[in-house]
């Protein structure tokens, strides 16, 4: 305890420079921990946000089987990870309605009743209950029965099927609550009526009261992963898990696990892997910052003990108790750093995720912080074993010698490290590519770091030596203060320690804050451009038309919203109504002329909807052995191509044909009339008639009575194609060899696109992505909102028109201008939608920040900017030091005759000749590294293909952090020149030096 | 009786990037057991370097130093540390040099027995002898000249050492409080019967002290016992003589050596003497 106690003394006693240890040990252990700490936490945003926007399928896995064991499994899985909610046990059996033959789903899901709204009645509760969709219309009190579930058998050993009796009414849910794991159960409510009707919730009592018939209850469990608690350090066991259900189902024949969990999960896998070599890197430049400060003030203290420990020598102490008594109290000083670094890192972290981050997620210290933190700590273990070294190894004597003697700084580790930067530059430079091998060029991080070094170590050997060639002008002509500050300069000591440290500090600093502008510029330029819009939300409607009607009731203004078809690419098509796009979109150009060049003058669509169509048309004569078919092409709802109905002969008045059934109750559109010829044997070849078949009707019966549409078959702007249109109706031109197709002119012969470069693909994919029509470009340059590959922008109407269907890869997207997103979502939700988490342009923005690159360039401004301030404090402490050990030759030349202002500028040049010089170094080599480095140093973990990133820093910024630095210079050095002058007077001579 | 302190021939050579200093050259000396002994000389003339080299903290360049029968250059830093710890006491000029500033009384002088053997009650001892006893004395960086260079000599006498060096402990202070100092050693070198070396330059604490020995440029000049001072034949028959005798002699002077039955006579010897009266004399 005794030593203890005299150790805690002697740092009190040396309070001032205890403390500026602690701070420049401190700081770079909260710097260097700040990143493994907020990278987790980044990490586990990454996670949970990727989960959040996935498909609720893709959160979870569903486990099914034709017997009750599968909860028992489904608890076993769940209990193997912290992070995955109880199971949702479940039971179903899918069976037509006697009378309706609807097929509905009778099922039980555990907690049914909160995942529904109810709108009359109340939730099944006994055996023979249950609860119906509005849209399923049956009343309250009903008693449904289905086929499959039948009474018990009577006493007759007739079995009737069991009355299920209608006892809540309930509105559809959202299909994107992960309860119900993303299945389409609610078809009816949405609209398809075809033969499914929306599930009828019981309890599991009306199993057991009831026997199947013909049909099988399913057991099932929903495993979903809790995305507010799963973390980044929960990804391999989320790995291992997902391996394990298909390992599970591979085992049990019976057991069909269900999940889409694979794809996020490898999204995951390269994102979280990416945050690993950047950040690591710049770590590594911080930690070698940390070593530099730390080194140099931790020898500054070790040195201040000289007295003390040659003391200890003096008086017999063995080595190790010499070293030890060395080592306190630096030792000290670095065990308080830890902790307090690790606690200030961890703040810093809080803060950047609080402010970065677009989720709440946990900030711990982790193990990789702790270990940064005590890698920074070791070169201040090393610094104070070294210097400890010194004052214990060379003779006690030395310690009371009033002129210490000099030792020469060798040219070894500095041509070291010159030519490792050189060979490094050289290789950046020419092949562009520094060593490593995870993708992108992350080597070019630790260029800064070399150059910084290396435009250091080159000032400090150029300064004194300009300054020695600077003696003879100044001993002339530049007055006493010039010629003692070059002197001073010279002679080299603490000109070399300022000049290394402020060279590297700033040095790392102008190159990170380079490249901070740069990047952060470049997160929001490819923001705008990637998300599209300040948010975006996702939804799911059955057609063009739903899709657009529900976006204009969600936002009846036109320029909130604007509705979005995306086709992944490449090329990538976006389709969108062109004046809703130019309000919503982010585009610095003038989007509303733009947009405006992707309209066309096109004739109404020819809907046709009944059982039965008609064409009516002026009979011809059929030359013989020919075979002539007429045919009539039809896009109808749910098909995913053209469907052709025959129409016969046209010798005929009345060709007709039924209708495809799904055109009884929703619109089919005519997209063609066509005929083809066959050759029969016999066929003379030479013959070469020419058929003219002019149609003058289109008609659909529907409930019995034909009703004429208006086809436009007499206007010529409204069909085009092999034949034409006129008074006299649609001709079309019929030859041998070939076929002759009439189609309404409803959309353009080439579909206006805004491209961002051409992709050399004459076809636009079309919302079918089926390739049917050409593009006409209009190239705009190389950023669209909403494209990241090449791709194009067309008019949503149109492309609907040119389309058969739309591709099952389609994704509904609604834009949203900025501060809008609340009631759009509300009012696409009012409309029974379901609408996934928004996709936000500053999520986005923050997403690329916390994602590996940016992580890595924000630890390196945070970080580099703590160092040179710190590199500044201990520069300026390092000169009041030397010139305060010269008081004594101060006060000489004072006594000599000096005046004090020639004193004072004599101060004031050196520290600012020093100070200028450390921080021009640093700048020239932080401003070069960003010229060399910028373009190569990977900014995200996949480079944008668009928009083209820029590289020019922010040059205000960078002339504010120097013009800031300088004048800290500035003030730091006329305070310290100041201070010692004060102290400077003849009387001191009378005192022995001591 | 083995001799306190043996020097045989020592030299002693400084050597810097730009040029070698030689501090002593060819010292014999031979301090016994329970002397006290003063250590006169200019500035510059090798007191210190020699007081150092006592304490084991040099090894001579050349020539052979004895303490205590030990030969300094064979004994390994662990043993010459082992030496300081048991053997010898150190009291450096500046009494703040002695003393860690931030600690008590106490603990400047139980941190010099740590090396050696903690004895709590020798503490208390000597701080009472040097008039700091109790526990009312601020820390040691607080305290007068006088009291520091009296805790000094107690941290010195902390491992009760069979040799005590003293360099100039008396410069910085009062007479009162010089002559308290010396007091001080004497009684203790009596009481302890440790042997005492002091430079000095101060003629009272040479005057308190049983043998005087100056150095002058790095040679044993001259010897005093009993206040009778003796010059000392080197070891290549030199003889320095002392600045009392330069008006007769001045340097530069030729001179003639005239022996005697127990010595010899040093004579100036005149421009012109051609010197054969001393011949004949000497035959």
């Amino acid at each position: 305890m005794r030593g203890w106690g005299l150790t805690l003394r002697g740092l009190w006693e040396r309070r001032t420079l205890s403390l500026i240890v602690l701070v420049v040990a401190l700081v770079p252990v909260a710097t260097a921990s700040v990143g493994p700490i907020f990278a987790e936490s980044a990490g586990t945003e990454i996670v949970r946000t990727t989960l959040a926007e996935s498909t609720p399928d893709e959160r979870g896995w569903r486990f099914t089987a034709p017997h009750s064991g599968v909860p028992a499994q489904a608890a076993r899985f769940a209990a193997g990870g912290s992070f995955l909610h109880p199971p949702i046990k479940g039971m179903e059996l899918l069976s037509p309605e006697a009378t309706s033959l609807t097929k509905y789903p009778l099922m039980w899901q555990d907690g049914q009743c909160e995942h529904v709204t109810l709108l009359v009645g109340r939730c099944p509760a006994a055996a023979g209950e249950i609860m119906v969709s509005r849209a399923a219309g049956f009343p309250l009190g009903h008693r449904v029965r289905v086929t499959g579930v039948i009474e018990r058998p009577k006493p007759d050993g007739k079995s009737r099927p069991a009355p299920l009796q209608v006892v809540g009414v309930y509105h559809a849910p959202n299909p994107g609550d992960p309860f119900w794991f993303g299945r389409n159960l609610f078809a009816q409510s949405a609209g398809f009526t075809e033969g499914n009707g929306d599930p009828l919730f019981t309890v599991p009592a009306t199993r057991e009261s009831t026997v199947v018939n013909g049909a099988t209850w399913t057991d099932a469990a929903t495993v979903v992963i809790d995305a507010t608690r799963i973390t980044a350090a929960d990804l391999p066991r989320l790995a291992e898990l997902d391996a394990s259900a298909q390992q599970l189902a591979n085992a049990d024949t019976e057991t069909i696990v269900f999940s889409g969990l694979a794809g996020p999960l490898g999204e995951l896998r390269s994102q979280t892997a990416s945050l690993g070599v950047p950040a690591l890197l710049v770590i590594a430049q911080l930690v070698g910052l940390g070593w530099l400060l730390l080194f140099l003030t931790v020898s500054d203290l070790v040195t201040a003990r000289g007295p003390e420990i040659a003391l200890a020598r003096l008086r017999g102490h063995g080595r190790l108790r010499v070293w030890r008594f060395g080592l306190a109290e630096p030792l000290v000083l670095l065990a308080v750093a830890l902790p307090a670094g690790l606690a200030l890192g961890l703040a810093l972290a809080s803060a950047m995720a609080g402010a970065l981050l677009t989720v709440a997620v946990p900030v711990t210290v982790t193990g990789q912080s702790v270990l940064a933190g005590a890698a920074v700590l070791l070169g201040g273990v090393v610094a104070a074993g070294l210097a400890a070294r010194n004052v214990a190894v060379r003779p006690v004597t030395e310690e009371w010698r009033r002129t210490p003697r000099r030792t020469a700084r060798g040219w070894i580790i500095d041509a070291v490290i010159l030519a490792v930067t050189g060979l490094g530059l050289a290789e950046l430079l020419t092949t562009g590519i520094i060593t490593e091998n995870s993708g992108q060029q992350a080597g070019a991080l630790a260029v800064p770091g070399l150059l910084a070094v290396a435009a250091a170590l080159l000032s400090c050997r150029f300064l004194p030596s300009l300054a020695r060639r600077l003696f003879g002008p100044t001993r002339r002509a530049g007055g006493i203060g010039v010629f003692l500050a070059l002197r001073q300069i010279a002679r080299g000591p603490a000109t070399a320690g300022s000049l290394i440290v402020l060279g590297t500090a700033f040095g790392l600093a102008t190159f990170a804050t380079a490249a901070w502008s740069v990047t952060s510029a470049n997160f929001e330029r490819v923001a705008r451009i990637h998300n599209g819009a300040d948010a975006v939300l996702i939804t799911r409607t059955e057609s063009v038309a739903d899709f657009r009607k529900a976006v204009e009731r969600a936002d009846p203004s036109g320029v909130r919203a604007a509705p979005v078809l995306v086709l992944p690419g490449p090329p990538k098509m976006l389709a969108t109504d062109p004046a809703r796009f130019a309000h919503v979109a982010n585009w610095d150009r003038p989007a509303a002329s733009l947009t405006g060049r992707l309209g066309a003058d096109v004739a109404p669509r020819v809907t046709l909807t009944g059982d039965r169509f008609r064409l009516r048309i002026h009979p011809v004569e059929i030359p013989k052995y020919w075979e002539v078919r007429m045919f009539a092409d039809l896009r109808v709802p749910g098909e995913a191509t053209v469907k052709s109905i025959p129409l016969g002969a046209p010798d005929r008045a009345m060709l007709e044909w039924g209708l495809p059934p799904a055109c009884r109750t929703a619109p089919c559109e005519l997209r063609g009339l066509r005929g083809d010829v066959s050759y029969l044997s016999g066929a003379d070849m030479d013959e070469h008639p020419l058929l003219a078949i002019e149609a003058t009707e289109v008609a659909t019966r529907s409930g019995g009575r034909w009703r004429a549409i208006d086809a436009g078959l007499t206007d010529p702007d409204r069909w085009r194609g092999t034949g034409s249109a006129g008074a006299d109706g649609l001709t079309l031109d019929m030859a041998a060899f070939t076929a002759t197709k009439m189609i309404p002119a409803t959309y353009p012969e080439e579909l206006p696109a805004l491209v961002n470069s051409l992709t050399g693909n004459d076809f636009t994919p079309g919302l079918d992505q089926a390739y049917l029509v050409r593009q006409a470009p209009v190239p705009v340059g190389p950023a669209v909102p909403g494209l990241d590959v090449p791709g194009g922008v067309v008019d949503l109407e149109l492309a609907d028109r040119v389309a058969f269907a739309i591709h099952p890869k389609a994704e509904f997207q609604v834009w949203v201008a900025p501060g809008h997103l609340a009631a759009v979502r509300d009012g696409l939700l009012a409309q029974g939608l379901p609408v996934y988490e928004p996709r936000l342009m500053s999520g986005l923005v923050a997403r690329y920040s916390s994602q590996g690159p940016g992580l890595a360039l924000m630890l390196l401004l945070m970080a580099a900017i703590a160092a040179a301030v710190l590199a500044l404090g201990r520069a300026v402490l390092a000169l009041y030091s030397a010139a305060r050990q010269r008081g004594y030759e101060l006060a000489a030349l004072e006594a000599a005759g000096a005046r004090t202002p020639a004193l004072r500028s004599a101060l004031l040049l050196e520290q600012l000749i020093i100070l200028c010089a450390g921080m021009l170094a640093g700048v020239t080599s932080g401003v070069v590294a960003a010229w060399a480095a910028l373009p190569r140093i990977p900014e995200f973990v996949v480079p944008p293909i668009t928009p083209p990133l820029l590289y020019e820093p922010s040059l205000p910024l960078l002339a504010a952090v120097t013009g800031g630095a300088l004048l800290a210079a500035l003030v730091a050095a006329a305070v310290t020149a100041e201070i010692l002058l004060r102290g400077v007077r003849p009387d001191r001579l009378r005192g022995a030096p001591g | 009786m083995t001799a306190a302190v043996r020097c045989d021939g020592i030299v002693q050579i400084y050597r810097t990037r730009e040029l070698e200093v030689v501090a002593l050259r060819d010292v014999d000396l031979v301090i016994d057991p329970g002397e006290t002994v003063a250590l006169l000389g200019p500035s510059g003339a090798g007191k210190s370097t020699l007081l150092w080299l006592m304490a084991g903290l040099l090894r001579p360049s050349a020539g052979r130093l004895r303490l205590n029968g030990s030969d300094v250059s064979r004994l390994s830093p662990r043993a010459l540390d082992r030496m300081r710890a048991a053997d010898i006491g150190v009291v450096l000029q500046n009494p703040s040099r002695n003393l860690i500033p931030y600690a008590t009384p106490a603990q400047n002088v139980a941190f010099a027995q740590r090396a050696a053997r903690p004895d709590r009650r020798r503490v208390a001892e000597l701080l009472d002898r040097v008039g700091l006893g109790g526990n009312r004395h601020p820390h040691a960086g607080r305290m007068s000249g006088g009291e520091q260079q009296r805790l000094a000599v107690a941290v010195a006498l902390a491992n009760a050492p069979r040799l005590l060096l003293a360099d100039e402990p008396t410069s910085q202070l009062d007479a009162a409080s010089g002559e308290a100092v010396i007091d001080l050693i004497k009684e203790t070198a009596v009481e302890t019967s440790s042997t005492v070396v002091v430079v000095t330059h101060d003629p009272v604490v040479s005057e308190a002290l049983g043998r005087t020995i100056t150095i002058r440029d790095g040679r044993v000049g001259t010897e005093g016992r009993h206040g009778e001072d003796f010059v000392v034949i080197g070891r290549e028959g030199a003889v320095q003589l002392p600045p009392e005798f330069h008006e007769l002699l001045p340097p530069g002077t030729m001179a003639r050596i005239e022996p005697l039955a127990d010595g010899v006579v040093l004579r100036r010897a005149e421009p012109g003497d051609d010197g054969d009266e001393t011949r004949r004399a000497g035959r």
